[in-house]
């Protein structure tokens, strides 16, 4: 499971495309992260597992 | 005119994605962080989440060295053999 | 493995819709580039004997090789003469190893760009500038060659601003960054002699430039003076890091240096142990690591270090220094490495030697 920012949303998917796997999914959430509290990481994180759970079980 | 394209000429990439999982319980997971300010916390709190809702244990923390360097192979065949899915970071 | 040779485009035979087809390919830097047409590309690869399909660079996370046919397509739309094309090879030959990091280095917010820093003959050879306007503008081979290296990164390796070159500000060196080694009053060895490489074998040193500071100084007359200002450069809390350097001393600065008999290496001592923060005032603008500075204090630790304070770089040899620019002017430069770690250190190679990357 990959995450990242919102502004390196395009910089995956093109690395993803240029790797074989165009439609990969990644997990997008709000950036920064390097300046964050630890209460932002936490919502960050539910954001980012929430998103994950569908990738993981490819539902 | 005939002009030559500056573009490389390595032949495109195909890969495939690992399957899914039948259930999330009980299952192991990796850390990679990639050294950049709250990678490890960030891909943590995200981890954490899995152990508290599926009983899932954190397996394996590894770092790279170079945030902007690709892991080591090592590194990779290693974690994957130990976790059934990895948590790691792309950018900032 | 060996690449296959590029593909052919049939434009229409008219010169100023070639230049607009190459706009609508999107394969410029944002200016006019000069048609890579099938001769001039020939041209180009005469100034290597081996098989155009031979691969000289390889992008460490995508697999995308950089062959001589492909790099000599990129310097004829840069406007480079074939007698540039070796200085281009070897510089992407010291790129490609994996201690530069050109990935990294070209795709991060810190916008760098690779500063190439040719010394020998060579640079007299194919009449590149050492002198007045070192980094330009005004002189073809500094302006093309650095300008094919922008060309390759983008076009061979898709590092494509706002895709996969996030430069949160970019750098005017992303357009070209290359200048020659004045040896002309030089008081000390040039670099490619440093580099230990045989009489007459010129090299080019490629450094990841995360931008350029002007070090002025007209008032100074002993080298404490002028290379005080230049440390105090290298310090300021904008730059300050783990991270490698470059030094440009203008000839009037070099004079004052050279003449006090001040050899390289006491300058980059000189530099390194004034070119310093204290901990407080790097907590005070959030920028103190306990990372880096165990790093830098640790085990291994050079002898310059004091306690209590944080250094630019890891150790004198960090600061590549050496002389540029016109013989008026007390205008010296300070280019701060973009790894503010050790994510990209600086890299050489010789100009006009086959390099096997088997051997590498």
């Amino acid at each position: 499971m990959v995450l990242c920012t919102e502004p390196f949303k395009v910089t995956a998917r093109n690395i993803a495309g240029v790797l074989g796997l165009p439609d990969y999914p990644f997990l997008l959430v709000q950036h920064p992260i390097g300046s964050c509290t630890l209460p932002e990481l936490k919502a960050r994180a539910e954001v980012a597992y929430r998103q994950a759970l569908p990738i993981l079980l490819q539902d | 005119m005939q002009l030559y394209a500056p573009t490389s000429t390595t032949p495109k990439r195909k890969a495939f994605r690992a399957p899914a999982l039948a259930s999330l319980q009980g299952t192991r997971i990796g850390i990679l962080e990639n050294g950049k300010l709250n990678a490890e916390e960030m891909l943590g709190e995200v981890a954490q989440l899995f152990v508290q809702r599926h009983g899932c244990t954190v397996r394996t923390l590894a770092s790279k060295s170079n945030a902007s360097a690709p892991a080591p192979g090592n590194i990779l065949v290693k974690v994957a053999q130990e976790v059934d899915f990895l948590l790691t970071g792309l950018g900032d | 493995m060996p690449g296959a040779l590029s593909r052919i485009h049939e434009v229409p035979d008219d010169l100023l819709a070639a230049i607009d087809y190459c706009y609508e390919q999107g394969w410029t830097d944002g200016l006019p580039v000069v048609p890579p047409v099938v001769d001039r590309v020939k041209a180009m690869l005469e100034g290597d004997s081996r098989p155009a399909e031979t691969v000289i660079a390889s992008h460490p996370a995508t697999g995308l090789e950089l062959s001589l046919h492909a790099a000599a397509v990129n310097a004829v739309m840069a406007g480079c003469l074939p007698e540039y094309f070796a200085v281009l090879v070897a510089a992407f030959e010291a790129m490609d190893r994996p201690d530069f990091n050109f990935h990294g280095s070209t795709a991060s917010t810190g916008g760098s760009a690779p500063l190439l820093v040719v010394s020998g003959p060579y640079a007299d050879d194919i009449g590149m500038n050492a002198d007045v306007n070192l980094f330009g503008p005004g002189n073809r081979a500094n302006a093309t060659i650095g300008r094919a290296v922008r060309l390759i990164l983008r076009n061979v390796f898709q590092m494509i601003p706002g895709i996969s070159d996030k430069s949160t500000q970019g750098n005017p060196g992303k357009y070209s960054f290359c200048i020659a080694e004045r040896a002309r009053g030089n008081p000390w060895p040039l670099l490619c002699e440093e580099q230990g490489y045989p009489t007459g074998v010129s090299s080019v040193t490629v450094f990841a430039g995360g931008g350029f500071c002007n070090v002025e100084n007209h008032g100074g007359n002993e080298p404490e003076q002028i290379l005080g200002s230049v440390a105090d450069a290298m310090a300021n809390y904008g730059c300050i890091t783990l991270g490698q350097s470059v030094v440009i001393l203008a000839p009037e600065h070099m004079r004052i240096v050279g003449d006090a008999g001040w050899v390289r290496e006491d300058v980059q001592h000189f530099l390194f142990s004034h070119a310093k923060r204290t901990v407080e005032g790097m907590k005070g603008v959030g920028k103190y690591r306990d990372r880096e500075y165990d790093r830098q204090h640790g085990e291994g630790a050079h002898a310059l270090v004091e306690p209590g304070f944080v250094h630019r770089g890891l150790s004198p040899d960090d600061i590549l220094i050496t002389m540029g620019g016109g013989d008026a002017g007390g205008h010296s430069c300070f280019i701060p490495s973009w790894s503010r770690g050790r994510g990209s250190i600086m890299q050489h190679s010789p100009v006009g030697m086959r390099v096997d990357r088997a051997q590498k």
